[in-house]
C-alpha cells in the first residue's frame, strides 16, 4: 500500500504550517488548516492508517478553540499544532516502514485535553469516534442559553455611552418597525403555507430567516424583549429545519403566536417612539417563551384537556395507586388506550370510561369558538334564506286579505323582524376578513418586484374587510393578475422614477372596503399612468372608434378593458402571457362584479373592482315572457329599450338584427329558444334588452320588464343536471319560481337553434 | 490605515444594512455600497471594485457561505476580505465559513469598535 497522497498532503499541511513562522493563527489560516485534517483524515481512513483520526479530531478542537478566540495560551495552541503535524508525519512513516505504527499517542491526546480543557480526546478504536466527536461538540459549542448570556455580557460591557445614541437612533426604529412588521406578515403567510406543507424545508427557511433577522437587528437596537422572542423562536424552527422537530399542530400555533406577540412588542416601540403612551401589555412573554421551550423539547402543548385518567381519579372511580399500575400496563401496549387496558384490568367499568371520556370531550369544545363544517353553514344559509321568502309570502297573503285578524298582523310583522335578523346573522357567519388575500399579495408583490428589480413598498388598507368566504378563492385569479400589471406596466423602473423625481421604491396599496352590498377592493399605483394617445391610437386602428372626439379622458382609459388594446410594449415574465386587461374584466364580470380605472398621468393608476359581497344572492333583473318570469344579472344588462320598427333589421346571412346607438346586434326571442308563447312578438311592441356575453353582445327580446330584485341563488337540483342558458333557479317574493338565465349559455343557445335553422 | 477603501455590505434586511453602515461610519469609512442579497452582490461586485465585503450569513436567493465561495471561486477575488456577519448560536456555520476561506466573522450585536478592529486586522493582512 502506498502512502504518498497522505504524505504529500501532509507535507503540504506543514509547509503551510512553516510559512506562519511563528506568528498567530489566524481565522484564514485555521481554516486552511481544518480543510488540510479533513482530506488527511479522509485519505487516512481510505489507507487503513489508524491513530490519525484522533490526531485530526485533536487538533480540529484545537483550530476551533482559536477561531472562537477561547484558547487561554494561544503560544501553546501554536507549538500544539506543530506537534500534531510532525505525529502525524511520524504515524504515516511508520506506515510506510513497516505498516504500522508503534508510538504513543495518548501524550500528545492530553496535551490536547488540558490545552483546550476538552476531556476525552480518546485514543481508543475509530468505533468509539462518533462518541467521542459528539461529547467534544457538546463541550465547545456553548449551549444556546449560554450563548446568549455571553451576548448579553458582550452587549452590557461593550456598548458604551456614546454608542448608545446611535443605538437609539429614531430612525433606525422607525425601518426596524416598518421592516419589522412586513418581515412578521411574511411570516405568517409562509406559516400558513407550512401548515399545508410540514415537509417544506423552504417555508421553514423563510420563517426562520425573518425571525433571524429581527432578532439580529433587535441586538443592535438594545430591545431585549423583541431579541429575546425571536430568538427563541428561531432557536424552534432551527431545530425543525434541521429535522430534529417535527412540524405539528402545537409547533405552527406557538410560532404563529410568536409572530403575534412580536407584532405587538413591535407596536409598543412605535407608540414609545410616537411619544404615545402604549397600551399596557397584556401579554406574558415569559409565558410564552416557555411554551417554545416546551414545544421544542416535543413535549408538545401543556395539554388544556385533562386526561382521561386524571377524570377517572377526580370521579373517585380509580384511586391513584390502580391509576399507576393501568398507566404501567399501557405502556407496554402502546396501540391500546389506558381507558380500555382500565377496563380489561378490572379497575373501572365500561361505563365509567364512557362517561368520563364525554367529559373530556365537553372540555375541549369549551371554548369561544367552534369549528363547523361549511356545508352545514351553506345548508343553515339556505333554509334562512327560504324562510325568508316563506315569511314574505304569508305577509303578502295577509295583505290580500281584507278582514286580516289585527293580531295575526302584529304577530307577523314580529316575525318579520327575527327573520331579517336572522338572515343578517347568517350571512355573517360566512364572513371572513380580506386580510388573508391581501397578505398573499403582498407577498406576490415582493415576489414580483424582486424579479423586474424595481423596489416596491406595499401599502395594505380595511384588511379587516369582510368578504364571503366562497368569494376569497373566486377573487384570487382576477387580483393577481391586476396587481401583477400594476407592478409590472404601472410602476416604471427605479432610474426612471429618480428622473421623474420620484422615490426610488414605487408604491402598491392595497384598499378594501364595503360600498353598498359589494366590496371594493382597488390596486392603485404611483407610476407613470396610462398613456392616452397611445390607447386611443390602437383604439382608432382597430375600429373600435372612429376618432377620439366626444371622449371623455376616463372613457379612453376605460378603453384598456376592450380585446386587443393592452399598451403594454412588450411581453414579460411578470404580466406577459397574454393576459390582457380585458380578460381581467371578464373575470370580474363573471363573479358579477365591476371593474374601472382611473389615473393620474405621472402620478399613478386605480383599479377598482367590485365584488358582490356573497355569490348567493344575486342582484337581478326579473322579465316576463309569456307567463314565465326569468332572472337576468343586472351587471350583464346594458341598456333596456323598445326599438322602433325601423330600427329592426332582417340582415341576409345574419337574421334579424336591432340598430342600437348605430350599432347593429343580434336579436334573440326568448320565446323561441324556450318555446313558450309570448304576449307580444313584435321586437317594437316588446321590449329589448342589450345583454353582454363574454366578448360579444345580444339583444334579448322580452314581453316586459316586473323589475329588480335581490334573490337567493338555487340550484336546480341534482335530478336536471346542467341545463344550458339556465344557471339557477330563486324563488321570488310572491312564491312564483324564476329561472336564473346564464347571459353567455343563452347566447350559445341562440347561435346553435339558428345554425340549425 | 486607509478609511477609504470601498465597502460592500451585503444584507436581506435593510435597517440591518444601516445599522452596519452607521457604525461603519462611526469608525471612519464612508465609501459603502449595499446589496440586499448574494446574487445582487455578485452583480455589484461585477460592476464595480470593491475592497472589502461585509455579508450576513442568513438570506433569501444566495446564502452568505454561498457568496463566499463563489468570491473565492473568482480568481480575481480569490484573495478578497470577506467578513462574514452571524448570529451567536451557530457555531457549525462558523466552521463552514471559516473551511470556505472566510477572512474573519463578527458576532451580532457588536460595537464599531470591534467591527473596526475586524477590519483593520484584515486588511493588515493582506498588506
Amino acid at each position: 500500500m502506498s502512502y504518498e497522497t497522505l504524505i504529500n498532503l501532509l507535507n503540504e499541511m506543514a509547509s503551510d504550517f512553516m510559512f506562519l513562522d511563528g506568528a498567530e493563527i489566524d481565522v484564514p489560516a485555521a481554516g486552511k488548516f481544518m480543510n488540510h485534517l479533513d482530506k488527511i483524515a479522509g485519505k487516512a481512513a481510505e489507507a487503513n492508517v489508524d491513530h490519525v483520526r484522533e490526531v485530526t479530531t485533536g487538533l480540529n478542537i484545537l483550530l476551533e478553540k482559536i477561531i472562537f478566540d477561547t484558547l487561554q495560551d494561544k503560544g501553546a495552541g501554536l507549538s500544539v499544532l506543530g506537534e500534531g503535524i510532525s505525529l502525524l508525519q511520524s504515524i504515516v512513516d511508520g506506515y510506510t516502514n513497516s505498516g504500522r505504527y508503534d508510538g504513543n499517542i495518548h501524550i500528545f491526546a492530553d496535551k490536547i485535553s488540558s490545552l483546550t480543557g476538552v476531556p476525552g480526546v480518546k485514543t481508543g478504536d475509530a468505533n468509539d469516534l462518533p462518541a467521542t466527536s459528539d461529547s467534544v461538540e457538546k463541550a465547545t459549542v456553548p449551549t444556546e442559553e449560554a450563548a446568549g448570556a455571553e451576548i448579553n455580557a458582550v452587549e452590557k460591557a461593550n456598548i458604551p455611552a456614546a454608542e448608545e445614541n446611535q443605538m437609539q437612533d429614531e430612525s433606525l426604529l422607525r425601518d426596524f418597525i416598518a421592516e419589522g412588521l412586513e418581515y412578521i406578515e411574511e411570516i405568517e403567510i409562509n406559516i400558513l403555507n407550512l401548515e399545508k406543507n410540514p415537509e417544506d424545508k423552504d417555508y421553514i427557511n423563510a420563517i426562520f430567516r425573518p425571525f433571524h433577522s429581527i432578532k439580529g437587528v433587535a441586538s443592535f437596537l438594545n430591545l431585549d424583549q423583541i431579541r429575546d422572542l425571536a430568538h427563541n423562536l428561531e432557536s424552534l424552527l432551527d431545530k425543525a429545519r434541521n429535522g430534529e422537530l417535527e412540524i405539528k399542530p402545537p409547533v405552527i400555533d406557538v410560532v404563529l403566536d410568536g409572530a403575534d406577540a412580536l407584532k405587538t412588542l413591535i407596536g409598543q416601540v412605535r407608540d414609545k417612539l410616537e411619544g404615545r403612551i402604549g397600551k399596557p401589555l397584556d401579554l406574558d412573554i415569559s409565558s410564552l417563551v416557555e411554551r417554545i421551550k416546551n414545544v421544542e423539547k416535543g413535549g408538545g402543548e401543556p395539554s388544556r384537556t385533562k386526561k382521561i385518567g386524571e377524570i377517572l381519579l377526580e370521579d373517585g372511580h380509580l384511586t391513584r395507586q390502580s391509576l399507576e399500575e393501568g398507566l404501567k400496563i399501557a405502556e407496554t401496549f402502546p396501540n391500546k388506550k389506558l381507558g380500555e387496558t382500565l377496563i380489561n384490568e378490572g379497575k373501572v367499568t365500561t361505563r365509567q370510561v364512557s362517561q368520563a371520556l364525554r367529559k373530556q370531550a365537553e372540555q375541549v369544545t369549551d371554548t369561544s369558538s367552534i369549528r363547523v363544517d361549511t356545508r352545514k353553514l351553506d345548508d343553515l344559509i339556505d333554509m334562512v334564506g327560504e324562510l325568508v321568502i316563506n315569511q314574505s309570502m304569508v305577509q303578502e297573503d295577509l295583505k290580500n286579505q281584507v278582514n286580516a285578524d289585527r293580531n295575526l298582523v302584529r304577530d307577523m310583522s314580529q316575525l318579520f323582524r327575527i327573520t331579517s335578523g336572522l338572515q343578517g346573522i347568517s350571512t355573517s357567519l360566512r364572513m371572513v376578513p380580506i386580510k388573508q388575500t391581501f397578505q398573499r399579495m403582498s407577498r406576490l408583490v415582493r415576489d414580483l418586484a424582486k424579479n423586474s428589480s424595481k423596489v416596491v413598498n406595499v401599502e395594505l388598507l380595511g384588511e379587516e374587510t369582510e368578504i364571503d368566504r366562497n368569494m376569497v378563492d373566486e377573487i384570487y385569479n382576477p387580483l393577481v393578475h391586476m396587481v401583477r400589471n400594476s407592478v409590472d406596466h404601472g410602476l416604471e423602473k427605479p432610474e426612471d422614477r429618480i428622473k421623474a423625481g420620484k422615490p426610488e421604491g414605487g408604491l402598491i396599496r392595497l384598499k378594501a372596503y364595503h360600498r353598498g352590498g359589494s366590496v371594493v377592493i382597488e390596486i392603485s399605483d404611483d407610476g407613470k399612468g396610462l398613456d392616452k394617445e397611445k390607447i386611443l391610437g390602437k383604439a382608432i386602428k382597430n375600429g373600435v372608434v372612429a376618432t377620439g372626439e366626444g371622449l371623455s379622458e376616463q372613457d379612453i382609459y376605460r378603453m384598456i378593458f376592450l380585446p386587443g388594446l393592452s399598451t403594454a410594449e412588450k411581453v414579460t415574465d411578470v404580466s406577459g402571457r397574454g393576459v390582457g386587461m380585458d380578460v381581467v374584466r371578464r373575470a370580474v364580470e363573471k363573479l358579477r362584479g365591476k371593474i374601472d380605472i382611473d389615473c393620474v398621468p405621472g402620478k399613478g393608476t386605480t383599479f377598482s373592482a367590485g365584488f358582490p359581497l356573497t355569490m348567493a344572492i344575486i342582484d337581478g333583473m326579473i322579465v316576463k315572457v309569456g307567463s314565465q318570469y326569468y332572472i337576468l344579472p343586472t351587471t350583464a344588462i346594458r341598456q333596456a329599450l323598445r326599438p322602433r320598427k325601423e330600427d329592426y333589421n332582417n340582415v341576409v346571412g345574419k337574421g334579424e338584427m336591432i340598430s342600437v346607438m348605430g350599432k347593429l346586434l343580434p336579436l334573440v326571442r326568448m320565446y323561441s329558444l324556450f318555446g313558450i308563447q309570448p304576449e307580444r312578438e313584435n321586437p317594437w311592441d316588446a321590449i329589448v334588452l342589450v345583454v353582454e356575453g363574454e366578448n360579444r353582445s345580444k339583444c334579448l327580446l322580452v314581453d316586459e320588464i316586473i323589475g329588480k330584485t335581490e334573490v337567493v341563488i338555487k340550484s336546480l337540483g341534482n335530478g336536471l343536471g346542467k341545463i344550458k342558458g339556465v344557471s339557477g333557479g330563486a324563488i321570488l317574493g310572491d312564491g312564483r319560481i324564476g329561472l336564473i338565465l346564464d347571459t353567455e349559455g343563452i347566447f350559445e343557445l341562440s347561435e346553435t337553434v339558428g345554425s340549425i335553422n | 490605515m486607509e478609511k477609504n477603501i470601498k465597502i460592500l455590505v451585503v444584507d436581506d434586511f435593510a435597517t440591518m444594512r444601516k445599522v452596519v453602515r452607521n457604525l461603519l461610519k462611526q469608525a471612519g469609512y464612508e465609501n459603502i455600497v449595499e446589496a440586499e442579497d448574494g446574487v445582487t452582490a455578485l452583480r455589484v461586485l461585477k460592476s464595480q471594485k470593491v475592497d472589502f465585503i461585509i455579508s450576513d450569513w442568513n438570506m433569501p436567493n444566495m446564502t452568505g457561505i454561498e457568496l463566499l465561495k463563489a468570491v473565492r471561486a473568482d480568481d480575481d477575488m480569490a484573495k478578497m476580505p470577506f467578513l462574514m456577519v452571524t448570529a451567536e448560536a451557530l457555531q457549525d456555520n462558523v466552521i463552514a465559513a471559516v473551511k470556505a476561506g472566510v477572512s474573519n466573522y463578527i458576532v451580532k450585536p457588536f460595537t464599531s469598535e470591534i467591527l473596526n478592529e475586524k477590519i483593520v486586522k484584515i486588511m493588515e493582512k493582506i498588506g
